[in-house]
């Protein structure tokens, strides 16, 4: 009888407590999510596998001495796996659009104004009862403006890692939201003219420009902002790896394998952080509201000054690209691509998109760096 | 309101003020440098630049290259002249 009784003691059904459960179907929710909807699969099934294995109840899976808890410490509490991203961010990317016309590094960082209004929206709500953001917290939590994943989880690992999991998760899905999000604020902003705007091709660009390139943004980045060097380390090493051409299976490696083994691995350390003490509260209902509204600020942000650029440039920039300066590459260039066919049938804006695109992921690596070196420990 | 929050609030539009001033600054001097480096490419570097652009890849091919492949014809022509010839 003692026997059975301990027998009991040990099982699930036993130990489980209404957070958990809550919990477990959070992580049924987001598998349910990536499947069916697909919702950045990718992140979100190895994310809700991770936060359902993290609250099975007595397995302690996410505890320091879990498997799970393991690969936190390893990968996210050092910040290598969304430096490892990086890298293979940078090879899969091609800066070319970028190089070509470099005025659109100015649309990448006026989207960045939504990761610095979200900050003081996040500071704001400590006016509510339920909230106690830190300077260090709303850092975080304005971040996710930034669009950027691997960049939002690299600075909350840095600034506050207790919010990491509800700012993880307020990324993706807000990433995975951009069809939805951005179109009707693009409309607002913007006339008839403007949408139908048709621009110049682009130069071609040559492969020493190509090589360069990801040194020349190393080197301003060593001389002026080294809190950033990480992150903009990273990606140029990767786009080093792809534009130098002699390091074939380098560059492979870092598109493929590493950046597949890492997403896995990211997903459910992630996942872990998804337990029931730490993101069934209101401040996660409260980051959840505030990276919608980072989102809408920073295409809002980019599609303004897309307008002054117009304006400066006699009407030979489509504002709309603006809005691809929230990084989100490149499912934020789609979406100005497929809001300027609405216009003009024949006007194709994906290619001039990718360049504030692109520059949308140096700008929130820059804005990073920036609240690293001025609210990091 | 609460004097702490309005503290953090105005430390908040300070880091907001420096921090987009630093980022626009930043992606600034990137397009400086990067405008230089074109022009310094363009001026000094290779003059491989038109061949590796277009769009089929091989379109134009390097002289040395043309010369090998008018031989390779002229032969081909040769060879099938003499089979040919009655």
């Amino acid at each position: 009888m003692e026997a059975l009784l301990t027998l009991w003691q040990s099982t699930g059904i036993a130990n489980v407590t209404w957070r958990e459960l809550l919990m477990l179907l959070v992580g049924v929710g987001l598998i349910y999510l990536a499947i069916a909807k697909r919702f950045e699969p990718l992140l979100l099934l190895p994310i809700g596998f991770g936060a359902i294995l993290s609250n099975i109840p007595v397995a302690g899976m996410a505890g320091p001495d879990g498997m799970i808890g393991m690969i936190y410490h390893v990968g996210v509490e050092t910040g290598i796996f969304p430096l490892l991203i990086f890298l293979g961010v940078g090879a899969l990317t091609d800066f070319s659009a970028l190089i070509a016309r470099p005025s659109t590094l100015i649309l990448g960082a006026a989207a960045q104004f939504g990761i610095f209004a979200t900050l003081i929206g996040a500071l704001a709500l400590n006016l509510l009862p339920g909230f106690d953001f830190s300077l260090a917290d709303a850092a975080a939590i304005g971040i996710i403006g930034g669009a950027d994943g691997p960049t939002a989880i690299f600075l909350a690992s840095r600034l506050a890692p207790d919010l990491l999991g509800a700012i993880a998760v307020a990324a993706y899905s807000y990433m995975a939201l951009v069809p939805i999000i951005q179109p009707p604020i693009m409309r607002a902003l913007t006339t008839k003219a403007e949408r139908g705007v048709v621009m110049e091709q682009l130069r071609p660009v040559s492969r020493l420009e190509r090589i360069l390139f990801p040194l020349v943004v190393l080197f301003l980045c060593a001389l002026l902002l080294p809190s950033a060097a990480p992150l903009i380390g990273m990606l140029t090493l990767g786009n080093l790896l792809r534009e130098s051409g002699v390091v074939e299976r380098l560059s492979r490696a870092a598109q493929n394998e590493i950046i597949n083994v890492v997403t896995i691995l990211l997903g459910l350390a992630i996942g872990s952080k998804l337990s029931g003490e730490l993101f069934l509260t209101t401040q996660t209902l409260g980051i959840l509201v505030l990276g919608a509204i980072a989102f809408s600020i920073g295409t809002a942000a980019g599609v303004i000054m897309g307008k002054i650029m117009c304006r400066l440039s006699g009407g030979k920039v489509n504002p709309l690209i603006g809005a691809a300066g929230v990084s989100a590459v490149p499912m934020a260039a789609r979406v100005v691509n497929k809001v300027g066919l609405e216009e003009n049938h024949h006007n194709f804006l994906l290619m001039h998109a990718m360049g504030p695109n692109v520059a949308g992921v140096i700008g929130s690596a820059v804005a990073a760096g920036v609240l690293l070196a001025l609210v990091g420990p | 309101m609460d004097t702490a929050v309005a503290d953090l609030l105005i430390e908040g539009l300070w880091l907001m003020a420096i921090g987009l001033g630093i980022v626009f600054a930043f992606l600034a001097m990137l397009v400086g440098l990067l405008v230089l480096m074109s022009k310094a490419v363009a001026r000094w570097g290779p003059e491989e630049t038109l061949p590796a652009m277009t769009a089929g890849g091989h379109a134009l091919a390097p002289p040395q290259d043309d010369a090998r492949l008018i031989a390779v014809i002229g032969a081909a022509i040769q060879t099938h002249r003499r089979r040919h010839r009655p």
